[in-house]
């Protein structure tokens, strides 16, 4: 096992996440039942499956927030760091694109961005971000990657649309330079043509030597993804690539369910 | 360069440096053995059945001071708070005008500390548990007004006013259109009244007006600190047992129902308000009867010694800038001790759970703590002065503003804490950035709300000497210069109320939208 992390690349055989039999247990049935799963470096995964399935359970337990009760889950080969330092190094390398976009909204666009980098920064600059714009020319080129205006960056977060928030999470997330990108249901809420440019977005900034799972509710919007995983009552129902996907295995996923 | 919203709550917290630069120059060490001794009873309090008997009755006496004068402020503050409301008058008379006067009238009573209303009365009336209860019921049933009638004020009016289109008389559509979301607003500021009336009603018996304060007091200046420990413990086991209480009426009538918990019955509340209220009735009674409260016993005052000739050359020549500045110096390095110190703390402890339970022990300790002992038991180390009385009264609102924080806490910025930590981002800095961003503005705007209540309470931390305008109050009462006395008054009032208009515009500003 490596034991730095390293550039992904030149192992091929460490994936970014392995999950082993993972198993979280619910109130009446385990919101998570032996689930296996690997995400390789430049690989594109969508998570599928109706209200309940256990979506966010596997996400949660993928960007490390939720010890699962039973199983393991390895960050490029390794498990759950002991020291406090280091499992803030392997958190780093985690970056997730939450629903609800959890942008703090007293900050600053700049203030917001800058604070992906607080797991590298100590207490001085964290205190001068608070104080100071810093690192303007890195926070204006992941704006305009992102096709934002600059001059966002003085901007409060909560003086943004709706649309600006959204680019304004992922331009965090980028500023973050995580290797394993985990998104729940980042559509959920957008308009069509939004949702379609957030994809794109998300689909380009997955590639080597980073990897993306996200989870979404639109069977229309598979194409640009590598491998489909279906899960339905916290079981891995298929794991295959997108382009060999039947119409009756996604009729089976959300068979009983009102959604499409 | 304009500091972000996480770095307000933590600029307060540097009156620290000065503080601590200070400190040294007005120790005297001669005390620590004493301290040393008085930590080390806490671990050893005294079970002697004769201690326990005294502390147990002086605490039933304050508790049912409490009691009385908590009651006494809600039936005051509840009626004059609907007579001072402005949309009452406006439907019943056509003109707000009244409310505005009884308003301002309300202004000074409210603007006097229950501790100097405690002293006058009893100068007047002599020792009696009455007065106690009036004094805590005049000054709280003044605030309860303003409270209630700002909360009815500002109550949208549509149902009202479609209630009077509709041709209801005027008490029945307030009732019906106002009461019902009145109603647990009322319930969550009153329980947290009866907390602050246990606090008086300990920091008045200190000041020999009877209860647990009193043994408290005599324990401490005799250095007997395991039976004050006894006393301590058990003020303490009582106050979270209240605040416990508390909490638990307030999520179970004031809050509204969760949603998917349990289907609540219709009238369920009701039914039980009604029943919490008639088991009050008969208990209130009970203690008054207990304790030989006698209101007409107020009414005889007794002889007061001749009042002299009035000395107004001795009142002029008082050195009054000294003593309003040093007012106004105790309060503000209080207040930024007590607004600063609890965000700091909590960010010091975040990595250890422990830390955290020690903090909130500490903080139980400084709001159980009458001010005026954390003053005596500081000048075993400490010199008289302004600061003393400053680290006093900052430490016990320290833990009054502790818990409301810990409270905001739990319910804001919880997703963006998380976020940040599962980015990789440390504890602390996960709780600076995530959760004190969306606290600051209202945990401010609290802070400026209790910086003018600590200006009121520095009378309370007169007897430490030298610190202003209480200290010299104290004087004053004790050599009966009466005319001294109400000019002290005066200012005091007019210093208070100038406090209260400056913290209600900064709190304005606060929670304006930005």
């Amino acid at each position: 096992m490596p034991s730095s992390p390293g550039p992904a690349q030149d192992l091929p055989l460490t994936s970014l996440l392995t999950l082993q039999d993972i198993t979280v247990r619910g109130r009446c049935q385990p919101r998570l039942d032996g689930v296996s799963l690997r995400i390789a470096p430049g690989e594109r995964v969508a998570l599928l499956g109706p209200s309940g399935a256990g979506k966010s359970t596997l996400l949660a337990v993928a960007n490390g927030l939720l010890e699962p009760d039973h199983g393991q889950v390895l960050w490029q080969g390794e498990p759950r760091a002991r020291g406090a330092r280091a499992r803030r190094r392997q958190q780093a390398r985690i970056g997730t694109l939450w629903q609800d976009l959890r942008l703090i909204e007293e900050l600053t666009v700049q203030q917001n961005l800058n604070a992906a980098r607080l797991a590298a920064w100590g207490w001085p600059r964290a205190l001068l971000n608070l104080l100071l714009p810093l690192d303007t020319t890195a926070c204006a080129a992941v704006l305009q990657r992102l096709d934002l205006d600059p001059a966002l960056l003085n901007q409060p977060v909560s003086a943004l649309s709706g649309g600006q928030r959204q680019r304004v999470a992922l331009a965090r997330l980028l500023r973050q330079e995580p290797l394993l990108l985990l998104a729940d249901e980042p559509l959920a809420s957008l308009d069509p043509r939004l949702a379609t440019d957030l994809l794109n977005l998300l689909l380009e900034l997955a590639s080597p030597p980073r990897g993306l799972l996200l989870s979404l509710h639109r069977p229309d919007l598979l194409g640009g993804f590598d491998r489909v995983v279906g899960l339905r009552a916290g079981r891995l129902v298929f794991d295959q690539r997108s382009t060999s996907l039947h119409r009756a295995q996604l009729e089976g996923l959300y068979a009983g369910s009102e959604e499409p | 360069m304009k500091p972000a919203a996480p770095l307000w709550v933590l600029l307060p917290a540097l009156v620290l440096l000065p503080v601590l630069a200070l400190l040294p120059g007005i120790s005297h060490g001669g005390g620590w053995e004493l301290v040393g001794q008085f930590a080390a009873a806490a671990l050893r309090p005294s079970l002697d059945p004769l201690v326990l008997g005294s502390v147990l009755g002086g605490l039933g006496v304050t508790a049912g001071i409490a009691l009385l004068g908590w009651a006494g402020s809600l039936v005051l503050g509840l009626v004059l708070g609907i007579a001072s409301s402005r949309v009452v008058w406006r439907s019943c008379c056509g003109s707000a005008a009244p409310a505005g006067w009884i308003r301002r009238l309300l202004a000074l009573p409210r603007s006097i500390h229950e501790l100097l209303w405690g002293l006058l009365l009893l100068q007047l009336v002599g020792l009696q548990p009455a007065v106690a209860v009036v004094a805590i019921a005049v000054p709280f049933g003044a605030l309860v007004a303003r409270v209630v009638s700002d909360l009815l004020d500002a109550l949208p009016t549509a149902n009202l006013e479609a209630l009077r289109c509709g041709g209801a008389p005027a008490p029945a559509a307030l009732l019906t259109a106002l009461g019902p979301p009145l109603l647990p607003q009322v319930i969550s500021y009153s329980g947290y009244r009866l907390e602050c009336a246990l606090r008086s009603a300990t920091l008045l018996g200190v000041f020999g007006l009877g209860g647990l304060g009193t043994e408290l007091r005599l324990t401490l200046q005799s250095l007997a600190f395991p039976e004050l420990w006894s006393g301590l413990w058990l003020l303490l086991a009582v106050m979270l047992l209240l605040e416990a209480l508390l909490g638990w009426l307030r999520r179970r009538w004031a809050m509204p129902a969760r949603l998917g918990l349990r289907q609540r019955a219709v009238g369920r509340q009701g039914r039980e308000m009604v029943g919490a209220g008639l088991v009050l009735l008969p208990l209130l009674g009970a203690v008054a009867w207990g304790l030989e409260v006698r209101p007409a016993a107020l009414l005889q005052w007794q002889g007061l010694p001749p009042l002299g000739p009035a000395d107004w050359g001795a009142v002029a020549a008082l050195p009054w800038p000294m003593l309003i500045g040093n007012t106004l110096l105790l309060t503000l390095i209080a207040a930024a001790l007590a607004v600063g110190l609890a965000p700091l703390l909590l960010l010091l402890v975040q990595p250890w759970p422990a830390g955290g339970w020690l903090v909130r022990g500490l903080w139980a300790l400084g709001r159980l703590w009458p001010p005026p002992l954390t003053a005596l038991l500081l000048l075993f180390v400490l010199q008289p002065g302004v600061l003393t009385g400053a680290l006093a009264l900052g430490f016990h609102n320290l833990g009054i503003l502790g818990r409301l924080l810990l409270e905001a806490a739990e319910t804001s910025g919880v997703g963006q804490q998380q976020a940040l930590v599962a980015a990789g981002t440390g504890p602390r800095l996960a709780l600076l950035y995530g959760r004190f961003s969306g606290l600051a503005r209202p945990y401010l705007a609290y802070g400026a709300y209790r910086a003018d209540v600590m200006l009121r309470e520095t009378v309370v931390v007169g007897l430490v000497g030298a610190t202003g305008l209480g200290s010299q109050l104290l004087e004053s009462l004790s050599s009966f210069a009466w005319e001294q006395l109400l000019a002290l008054v005066a200012v005091y009032a007019l210093l208070t109320l100038a406090g209260e208009e400056l913290s209600d515009w900064l709190r304005r500003r606060l929670l304006a939208p930005h």
